[in-house]
């Protein structure tokens, strides 16, 4: 009964997310709240039901079928609910719909309000269709097996579980930024307070992305055995496209929101963010590529994607260009200005963006027209690396430059110490290590930008003495933090990408590999039994520095799915991670296993960078919060406002 | 038979080349080649039988004395242009290469133009406590 409960509590969001929708656009009003808060509501009853067939192993459910099995640890049970096409699909209308119910409780009341709900309304109903039409998931069979599929070995992971959740949180909740930009258009009304109430949305849908990426990237350096975390993968681009349009809107909202500028351009970010997002969904799903994550890859899903993406995409650019040549233009202000800065922001994120959407794409058509052709990381490492690093020498000058004009003289005084730091840092590093190509730039850049920003924070501490530390405001803590994590996950991807070192060792029982002044002593391989897998453990017992211990590389094999994985034994050291997988044995040499065992330096600065960048954004998220003054109240204290009509300049730089 | 044997025993044992310089320029090689039976996987991480043999290739390849052009060119011969992750510099590979950084300095130029022609007067800066600050 579960799984057609579920079903029906679908059927219900659909009505509801239509009526949503109806009213929304028209009359608005409390019944449009309520009917959000009912479409989250049936929504979430509908995944929890999902959930349970998954916990209580309903094999007469198909998709339980397909993707469960008996032998599941119970967190994964949960986790494969989401773990595939259909599922996965439900947690989107559920975010979706949890993300209108959100704003139904947390936006003030008035016609930006009823419009939002309403587009958010129109795009949770399709959504909801296409779930039920293309993809459901309550599906039951005739005949039920005996056992599950199983799920593939390789999601069975702590990261990965949690993944789909924080990515979806932050790919679906673009819709929501998305849904303000359509609402403001449709009111006419982009202004300063349409970008402090479209803030914190943003703010958190681009912060939950941030996670969901970086847990992406965890799981891969660890689970998939060759020490990689980015690899400039069409799926992952697929994430960091809105990733980088998002970022560059949580910037242009500040410029919109503090001094009303940029507007235009600002609300063409965050119909385009969302778009992006479409456009992700329909290359990872509609089979165009495959990878881990193509699940049921489908063509006609992919038509339904697709034409979904045009409708959404056509109609908000309509709504654009219908509304756009009414958007005012903000005051007046000189290029060398805080504005300029954050205009320059959003030059580099943008065209970053285009890069990495051309250079995903482009391999695609290109096999469509039977052109041989692959873009991969020598190409972004070219062009992308460089483009970022000259705006990261912008960020801690941006962050200490005032509105409307800034003497830059004494800025690069003041920063001086930061360069010089940066210089000898990076010249020092490479001295050290004997390359030189990539590691000076990007050591350069990142000591800068947190060492800057680290000064820049001392002057807005002013003298006083460290307690004043703790009266900055939040928005000025959530911004360094966001940005010092930036100059660590460079200093730690640069350090990783250029000083890596990797090596296989074919070893037989109680042979010693040496590397980097790291002994390693195989000590041959045992048999283990895990719920539902058999593991092959090897003992290396490893010595540096005087001391010993013993590390268990693993391979695991899982029957039910007929595939394996490797688990590698890493140790953490303040240089970075010595990283041990255990590879195949060699056929024609019984007994010699091949090791494979890498150091990869500052790997954590990676990783800690990236969860220091979206701690950032939920701190100014935090912010927002604390303080829900509207905007108009808390206008820049002293602005002598310039008289007449500003010059077109002033607004958006498209 | 025992031929064969004896090529895929010489093909399993991957032995770094000794001199370090060299296996540096064969490990970057290895991660921008693909493995021809893999998905989107570069012969470094791949554990297929095949992308043993091609790490091997590169490796002999690089120890005569081959450039690294030349290694990739060996490989783009036999399985086309798909096979390297780095796309051409000649002909319209030139143009994916130049459309980064000429879209970057074609629109920094256009704005950089617009707001040179509207700069009538000086502005004064807005005063900064150093405590509202950019965002709040």
């Amino acid at each position: 009964m579960i799984a057609e409960l579920g079903h029906l509590l679908a059927f219900l969001a659909l009505a509801t997310a239509a009526s949503q929708s109806v009213l929304g656009l028209t009359t608005g009003g409390a019944p449009v709240r309520r009917l959000a808060v009912a479409t989250g509501m049936f929504t979430l009853l509908s995944m929890l039901t999902l959930v349970i067939s998954f916990v209580r192993l309903d094999f007469s459910v198909e998709l339980v079928a397909r993707n469960s099995h008996s032998l599941k640890p119970i967190i994964y049970r949960i986790a494969g609910a989401w773990g595939n096409h259909e599922g996965s699909m439900l947690l989107w209308c559920l975010i979706m719909a949890g993300y209108g119910a959100a704003g139904a409780m947390f936006m003030r009341g008035g016609k930006l309000r009823d419009r939002t709900l309403g587009v958010q309304g129109l795009l949770t109903t399709g959504s909801l269709l296409y779930l039920l039409i293309a993809s459901s998931p309550f599906v039951r069979l005739d005949d039920p097996p005996l056992d599950g599929g199983g799920m593939n070995p390789l999601l069975q992971d702590p990261a990965v579980a949690l993944h789909p959740p924080f990515l979806y949180t932050g790919y679906v909740g673009l819709s929501f930024v998305f849904s303000i930009a359509a609402a403001g258009l449709i009111i006419g009304k982009i202004d300063r307070e349409w970008a402090a109430r479209t803030r914190p949305w943003a703010l958190t849908a681009w912060s939950a992305l941030t996670i969901g990426i970086t847990l992406g990237a965890i799981w891969a350096y660890y689970e998939l055995g060759w020490g990689g975390w980015w690899f400039w993968d069409p799926v992952e681009n697929a994430s960091f496209m809105p990733w980088l349009v998002s970022a560059a809107l949580v910037h242009s909202l500040i410029v919109t929101e503090k001094r009303g500028g940029m507007a235009a351009w600002t609300v063409f970010l965050a119909v385009l963010a969302f778009c992006l997002a479409l456009l992700g969904t329909f290359l990872v799903r509609s089979g165009v590529m495959t990878s881990v994550h193509a699940f049921a890859t489908d063509p006609e899903r992919g038509i339904i994607l697709l034409i979904g993406l045009g409708i959404t995409g056509g109609a908000a650019l309509a709504l654009y260009a219908w509304r756009a040549p009414k958007i005012m233009a903000g005051p007046e202000f000189d290029p060398v200005s805080r504005e300029g800065a954050l205009i320059l922001n959003n030059l580099f994120l943008s065209v970053a963006a285009a890069l990495v959407l051309v250079g995903t794409v482009t391999p695609m058509f290109a096999q469509a027209l039977n052109i041989s052709l692959s873009i991969g990381e020598p190409y972004f490492q070219l062009t992308f690396a460089p483009m970022m690093a000259v705006l990261l020498l912008f960020m801690p000058l941006a962050q200490a430059s005032t509105w409307r004009r800034t003497e830059i003289e004494p800025l690069l005084k003041r920063f001086w110490p930061a360069m010089a730091l940066a210089i000898v840092v990076a010249v020092g590093a490479a001295v050290l290590s004997g390359k030189t190509l990539w590691l000076i730039p990007g050591i350069l850049v990142g000591v800068w930008v947190v060492a800057g920003v680290a000064m820049d924070l001392a002057r807005r501490v002013g003298p006083g003495g460290a307690g004043r530390v703790f009266r900055l405001p939040l928005t000025v803590w959530g911004m360094a933090i966001a940005h010092i994590g930036m100059g660590l996950f460079v200093i730690g991807a640069t350090a990783e990408t250029a000083a890596r070192s990797e090596r296989t060792f074919p070893l037989r029982q109680g042979e010693v590999a040496e590397m980097a002044g790291w002994t390693f002593r195989f000590d041959g391989v045992g048999s283990a039994e895990g719920p539902n897998y058999l593991s092959t453990r090897a003992d290396i017992t490893v010595t540096h520095d005087g001391k010993t211990e013993v590390i268990h590389p693993e391979k695991r094999f899982y029957p039910v799915a007929g595939t394996g994985t490797t688990e590698v034994a890493i140790r953490k050291t303040m240089g970075g991670d010595v990283y041990v997988a255990l590879g195949d044995t060699i056929r024609e040499e019984p007994g010699v296993w091949r090791i494979r065992i890498a150091h990869h330096p500052l790997i954590d600065w990676v990783f800690g960078g990236a969860g220091l960048i979206a701690i950032g954004g939920f701190v100014s998220l935090a912010a927002r919060i604390r303080r829900r003054v509207p905007v108009t109240e808390q206008a820049p204290a002293t602005e002598p406002e310039v008289t007449g009509k500003p010059p077109a300049t002033a607004g958006a730089p498209a | 038979m025992i031929a064969a044997l004896i090529m895929a025993f010489q093909v399993m044992a991957e032995e770094p080349i000794p001199n370090p310089r060299l296996e540096e320029r064969a490990q970057g090689l290895m991660r921008e080649i693909r493995c021809v039976v893999c998905e989107n996987e570069p012969v470094s991480q791949s554990t297929a039988d095949i992308a043993v043999d091609m790490r091997r290739t590169i490796r002999t390849q690089i120890e005569q004395g081959k450039s690294d052009e030349e290694v990739r060119h060996f490989f783009s011969d036999r399985y086309g242009q798909y096979v390297l992750f780095r796309p051409p510099t000649q002909g319209l590979g030139m143009l994916l290469w130049a459309f980064p950084f000429a879209l970057l300095v074609g629109v920094a130029a256009f704005l950089g133009f617009r707001s040179f022609r509207s700069r009538h007067r000086e502005l004064a800066p807005l005063p900064d406590n150093g405590r509202d600050d950019v965002s709040g």
